[in-house]
């Protein structure tokens, strides 16, 4: 016991941005109460992969870790499109997940919006039936290759603004 | 013999499939006006996604195959063979056609679909279970729903504009598929890799690899029910995304391998060092005492030794069967401390604790090649030819060849260590019950995007 509590001490906390400046700070608090105010307190994202290259779910994976810990904002990952406000959508669209993407969206219970993530620039490919915006309407796009944890936590806060 | 991959190309008066072994490599001519060849799934089982892949890539058949199924076709896929030369079209969505999933027949047995998307942040991918109540009997996996035909995209392009690409096949390895890119234009404009690039690339291989396992320390305990792991774990993994972007600036290593070694902060390095192994080896001692835990871990998803070597398997998943195959053992990387790591019983536990072992070597080895300094080995004309390259991503072996022809790419093709096992993934299954499914799979953790291409 006491060598948790002198490890704790030596650690200090963690769920903070060692790096990040005050400008981070200032947009968890304002993501938070607007969250608050347009979302009751809790904001719920279904990410889909459409075909990405998967570090944009690693990403997202990192926002969960103990130093963004984006849960104490009020924002889920969700695992049923049915629960979710967000579709967060990753990757270009590739041909064979273009159906499984629509019937993902079309679960979404109503006002619902579509964020994408990242631009994967990638050349043209029979393969691909092109990128989000050409298949679903989308509220807003988070850029980045891929967008940083950082970026992705700014992101949601513009959207918020948005839309309201 | 150890085989890798079978993979054909078109030239302009036949096919070509080309079968590549530990040992060798044979090249079989393929009449273009009726493609057919001989199976080798009966030898090597790893050869089935191949030959489906091919059926579909290029229309050429193969007798006595006893898996004929569409691989990358899904449903709605037109009848098209799109990495034929000729194919230049657009595609659009033919009639549906069911997909014949593989079945067991009998009283009481039904089917469990999962995916493609699914109840998480993960990959694309679909897992379908025969199930007898609880235990499960069958598993398929069926993928390529991320299928974004990489390989043609490839083709006509200069070959430096390929590292483009190859960096996004899939991320978590992005490193490793840029140093094998590498290394095929480094044989193509025959040059030798100056020492001092060598050892930055392999620096940040080894991060890629920390990132990567360290991910998975946090998340198998995690799918076993024990989140603190996670929660500790997952901050290492962002330390070292940290330290990437400082040292190379992108958390991933997107665009650092061009053959450049560049100049870094390497007090940085032995600070993150030093703070990673400390806590790594306080994990070992903390995790080790939680007898739930290894009580899950411990005899789940085992794969046999004979097993991992007759399916072609690679990585971890080999390695935590006893069969230690690892690219780095190449002569050159032993004078940083590198040995092969294997373990012997192949199941959840093996593949856990390896992972661990392989993150404390990492460091060790960060810390033997951090002696090197600026510079680079220019990459100019490229000689038309083919180039074969394999590096060890954190997944394992990564397999890349290309094909340049008149200073243009004109066949590209990768082999994700993914592809090879997930296609031993069921072997794991026999014997445990569905809920254990996601720690196999996540004890693997396999690429889908790299699977797919
Ligand atoms: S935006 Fe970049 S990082 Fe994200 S999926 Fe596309 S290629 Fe990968």
């Amino acid at each position: 016991m006491i060598r948790f509590w002198q490890k704790r001490f030596k650690e200090g906390l963690k769920t903070q941005n060692l790096w990040a400046d005050k400008e981070m700070a200032a947009i968890k608090k304002e993501l938070k109460s607007q969250i608050a105010k347009t979302f009751a307190g809790s904001l719920a994202i279904r990410m889909v992969d459409s075909g990405s290259c998967n570090a944009c779910e690693a990403e997202c994976n990192a926002l969960s870790n103990p130093y963004y810990d984006l849960e104490r904002l009020g924002i889920h990952f969700v695992a049923s499109p049915r629960h979710a406000d967000i579709l967060l959508v990753s990757g270009v669209v590739t041909f064979n997940m273009y159906h499984h993407l629509l019937d993902a969206y079309k679960q979404l219970p109503n006002p619902k919006w579509v964020v994408t993530l990242g631009e994967c620039a990638l050349p043209a490919s029979f393969a691909i039936k092109g990128p989000v915006e050409r298949i679903l309407s989308v509220a807003h796009h988070i850029p980045g290759c891929p967008p940083e944890p950082d970026d992705i936590i700014r992101g949601l806060l513009q959207f918020i603004r948005k839309i309201q | 013999m150890r085989f890798i991959a079978r993979f054909a190309q078109e030239l302009s008066d036949r096919f070509e499939v080309i079968d590549l072994y530990d040992q060798k490599k044979i090249v079989t001519p393929v009449d273009k006006n009726d493609p057919i060849l001989p199976t080798l799934t009966r030898t090597y089982p790893a050869a089935i996604w191949f030959e489906r892949k091919i059926k579909d890539d290029f229309g050429i058949r193969f007798e006595k195959s006893f898996d004929t199924r569409p691989l990358v076709h899904h449903e709605r896929f037109p009848n098209v063979h799109p990495m034929r030369k000729d194919f230049k079209e657009k595609i659009d969505f033919a009639p549906f056609r069911p997909y014949p999933y593989e079945r067991i027949e009998g009283e009481g047995i039904f089917e469990v679909g999962v995916g493609p998307i699914h109840a998480g942040i993960i990959e694309p991918g679909h897992f379908h279970f025969s199930q007898e109540g609880e235990a499960i009997l069958h598993l398929e996996v069926r993928h390529f729903y991320k299928y974004r035909g990489i390989e043609k995209m490839m083709e006509g392009l200069e070959p430096l504009q390929g590292f483009g690409i190859v960096q996004k096949i899939s991320g978590n390895e992005s490193i490793a598929y840029q140093i094998a890119y590498l290394s095929l234009l480094a044989q193509a404009a025959g040059v030798e890799l100056d020492e001092n690039v060598r050892r930055f690339n392999a620096l940040l291989l080894e991060l890629e690899r920390l990132a990567h396992h360290l991910t998975d320390l946090g998340f198998i305990p995690n799918d076993a029910g024990f989140a603190p792991a996670l929660a500790f774990c997952s901050m290492l993994a962002e330390d070292t995304r940290r330290l990437l972007k400082k040292i190379c600036g992108h958390r991933f290593g997107f665009g650092a391998v061009r053959g450049e070694a560049l100049e870094i902060d390497k007090s940085a390095v032995r600070d993150y060092l030093e703070q990673t192994r400390e806590k790594l080896l306080f994990f070992q001692e903390w995790i080790t005492q939680i007898p739930s835990l290894w009580d899950r871990l411990d005899n789940t998803g085992i794969l046999p030794r004979h097993k991992a070597i007759k399916y072609s398997t690679v990585g971890i998943v080999a390695k935590a069967s006893g069969v230690a195959l690892d690219r780095r053992q190449d002569g050159w990387y032993e004078q940083f401390g590198f040995a092969p790591l294997s373990a012997s019983k192949g199941d959840v536990a093996a593949r856990f604790t390896l992972r661990l072992e392989e993150a404390l070597q990492s460091c060790e080895l960060i810390s033997n090649l951090l002696d090197f300094s600026k510079t680079d080995t220019p990459l100019e004309s490229f000689a038309d030819g083919e180039y074969l390259s394999f590096t060890e991503s954190s997944l394992g072996e990564v397999m890349l060849y290309l094909r340049i022809q008149e200073g243009k790419i004109d066949r590209f093709f990768a082999r994700d260590p993914s592809f090879v096992n997930w296609q031993a993934l069921h072997l794991m299954m026999p014997g445990n019950i569905i809920a254990d499914f996601p720690l196999i799979n996540k004890s693997c953790d396999l690429s889908y995007a790299g699977n797919d291409l």
